[in-house]
Parts: structure tokens; sequence; C-alpha cells
């Protein structure tokens, strides 16, 4: 105990500091898992417990053998309704022309694309109020007006992070089919220790991807660090339903017919049980927003959709 | 409001008439500006087997090490980013660069460090 005081002491120079002071933790809880001297600790893998580095493991399996059938799982499975939350999800964050959007756990794309699609009508509707606005245009300057609104993105900008090579494949080839060439970006990176420099982005956003997360605080504290001041963070996560009828009936259906879609579609019925699982394990809406309290975001605040089926949670860092 | 060119364009193109020199040249080139973006209007980047494609100076801007958050330098010739100082090279694969620790070389060391595939 003594040598990890010395050492979490050694951290508090530099930039340890201050999210030391931010983060109400108890100091042996400062050392990075860098170190040896952190004890092993076990968590929950769906309803099995595992050690915390088997978790990283596993659930990196579970997206790997999912990869290629994620998107008509996901439309299989929630009836198509998880288009419906991704949309509500964009509206909420109404992005404007030269916001830049960090995506993580972002995967196959689906946050990412929509912002894209968001922002090009964004723009084009500004356009076309303004070309209603001139009077008299010849030819020539409305071909040139057409060829300028070619790259209707402007600095708006989108990186979709993921820890999962195989997800970002998927998402890269989408991007090529759906004809997203600029303004798009795609790295391979861990939540819990985010490649990104301080104070970089406009919006944070992770959707159903946190619940894989093996230290959600750590990845709450690392998209504190990566947005600017006056930054949004969201959170789109399966959360706590609030009705008592559509609890059994979502359970019903989470447990008899999931995993046996998982394994008629994608042929795998364990990442389906992992996943219907680990929805169980996430903790409900009030909990999660401490959690994002604790991280030192402000005006926190969640909305469940679907009576509390998912909650999009949303923060700002100010 | 693009009838103009438009028509003039398609109907060069079915050969009904043919252009006439100096309108339909113009018409023409502003049709293939139109037309999309320019194939060649990429820079011609290092002529490797699988050229950096999409990985772009922009993400330089904003990544850096995970682990001492320090600018990274990109290496052209083995299509990595580079930490000086930590002595680390994260590779780029299919032009996404690979952030995960564990998928760093070092590049003190003469044999290179096999890359371990857990991420």
């Amino acid at each position: 105990m003594v040598v990890c005081r010395s050492r979490a002491l050694g951290q508090l120079s530099g930039r340890g500091w201050k999210r030391a002071l931010l983060s109400l933790r108890p100091p042996w809880a400062w050392v990075r898992p860098l170190s040896n001297g952190k004890p092993k600790a076990d968590t929950h893998f769906g309803f099995e417990t595992v050690s915390e580095e088997e978790k990283g493991d596993k659930v990196y399996h579970v997206f790997e053998s999912v990869a290629k059938k994620y998107d008509v799982m996901n439309d299989s499975m929630s009836l198509g309704i998880h288009r419906l939350w991704k949309d509500l999800l964009l509206q909420k964050m109404h992005p404007f022309s030269g916001t830049k959007l960090l995506d993580v756990a972002g995967g196959t794309g689906d946050i990412a694309f929509r912002f894209l699609n968001y922002i090009k009508a964004q723009n084009q509707r500004r356009q076309q109020r303004e070309l209603k606005s001139h009077q008299n245009l010849s030819f020539g300057d409305i071909a040139k007006w057409y060829q300028n609104s070619r790259c209707s993105l402007g600095e708006s900008h989108v990186v979709v992070c993921d820890i999962n090579k195989e997800m970002l494949k998927v998402g890269k080839q989408k991007a090529q089919t759906l004809g997203h060439k600029k303004g798009l970006a795609w790295v391979v990176g861990d939540a819990e220790e985010l490649p990104f420099d301080d104070d970089k982005f406009d919006v944070y956003t992770i959707a159903f991807g946190i619940r894989n997360v093996t230290h959600i605080d750590r990845a709450l504290q690392e998209a504190h660090r990566v947005l600017k001041p006056g930054g949004r963070f969201l959170c789109l996560e399966f959360s706590q339903v609030n009705n008592p009828i559509i609890s059994r009936l979502y359970d019903l259906y989470s447990f008899q017919v999931i995993p046996v879609m998982g394994e008629v579609i994608a042929g795998d019925w364990k990442s389906y049980q992992y996943l219907v699982e680990s929805i169980r394990r996430f903790p409900p809406q009030e909990e999660f927003k401490e959690m994002i309290e604790d991280a030192g975001f402000q005006k926190v605040a969640y909305e469940s959709l679907t009576s509390g089926i998912v909650a999009i949670h949303s923060g700002f860092k100010l | 409001m693009l009838s103009g060119p438009c028509r003039q364009v398609t109907s060069a193109l079915l050969g009904r008439r043919p252009l006439a020199a100096s309108v339909g040249a113009a018409a023409w080139s502003r049709a293939v500006h139109l037309a999309g973006p320019r194939p060649a209007s990429d820079s011609a980047g290092p002529s490797q087997a699988s050229p950096p494609s999409g990985f772009d100076a922009a993400l330089l801007d904003v990544l850096v090490c995970p682990l001492s958050k320090k600018p990274l330098r990109y290496e052209m010739s083995t299509n990595e980013l580079i930490n000086e100082e930590l002595g680390i090279a994260y590779p780029i694969i299919d032009g996404i660069p690979n952030m995960i620790p564990q998928a760093a070389r070092m590049i003190h060391q003469n044999k290179q460090q096999e890359e371990k595939e857990q991420e």
C-alpha cells in the first residue's frame, strides 16, 4: 500500500493532479492500469464472473464474431426500432456545420453516417435558401453554385473509434457503399485510453458500447478529457424498463427469442446470450447519471425511450 | 435550372446534333465538373501495396499516443505512427491506425517485437 501511495503522489505532478482532484476516488485508485500494483479484480461478463483482463478479451471475441452480421442482427432483434433510437440521438445532438464528433465504440458507423447526412442536409437546405434569395443568376453562376455544393460538409468531421478492427472494417466498407468519402476517419482505440489529445471534440457519443467497457468510470473520464469546454457527452444505451408488464414481456423476448435469432441468423448463440445478459447488468438510469456526474460532467440528464428499454444520457463539460 | 447546358450535353451524348464549338466545349467541361469528383484529384501518395488510403494528415492533429498523450510522427516508409519518446510505433492497417498499446511495436530493439494479436 505504501508503494501505491508514493506512486500515486508521483502522479500528482503533471496532468495527473487535475484528474485526481476532479474525481473523488481513494488514492490507491489513481494508479494507472499499466503498473503492476493494481489488485486483480473480478467483473461481470453477462451473468458470468470473470477477471477484468478476461472481460476485455471475451468482449473482443464477441464482436469479432458478430461483426459481419451486426447490422442485420440489430434490425431483426429490435425490429428496426434501433434506427429510430439512433435518429433520436442525432436529433438530440442537433449538430451544426463545423462540429467535430467523436463516436466511440462506433463500429459499423451508424451514428457517424447519420451525423454526416444530417450536416449535409442542413447545409443543402441553407444553400437552397441562399440561392432562392438571389435574383438574375446566369447559368454559369448556377453551375458554379452546384459545383461548390458538392462538398457541403465544411469543417464538420467525425472520428469513429472502436477497439475492434473487424467492426471498423465493416464500417469502412459501408462508408464506401453509401458514398461517404470526406469528413470521416477510422481509428482503432480503447475507450478507456483514448488516443486523442485534450479538448479536441465538440461532441462525444457512445451508442450501445459503454456497457461492454470493463471500466466504465475510466471511459467517462476519458470522454471528459477529450471534449472541448462546452462539449457534449451523449450516451445511448439499454437501460431499465419502468413498466412491470413491459418488463416481463421484454425479459421473455430477450431470453427466449434473441439468442435463438442469434443462432439462426448469425450462427452464434453465446454472443447474443452475452448481449442480453450484459443489458441486465448495466446500471439503471439514475445510477448511470451519477457515474457521469462523478466524471465531471454537468447538467447531466437522461431521457428514457420505449418505456426505458433504452435511455439517452447527456452531460456537458463546462 | 441546369436545363440549358444539360440539354446540350445530353443531346451531344446521344449524338443527335454536334455541339457548337465554344458553347459546347464550355458546357461539356462544366458537365464533367458536375458529374462528380475527378478520380485523379487525390494526391499521389507513396505507391505501396496498400497505400494509406483515407489516412489523412487531419487525423494527426487529434491523434496522440494513448499512453503518454504526446503527439506522434507519421512514418511513411513503414506506414506507422511513431512515438519517439517511448520508442514505440503504432501500425496503420488498411488506412486505419491501430492505437491499442498492445499492438504497438518497440523500435529500439533490433528484432521486432511480435505484435500481440489480442487487440
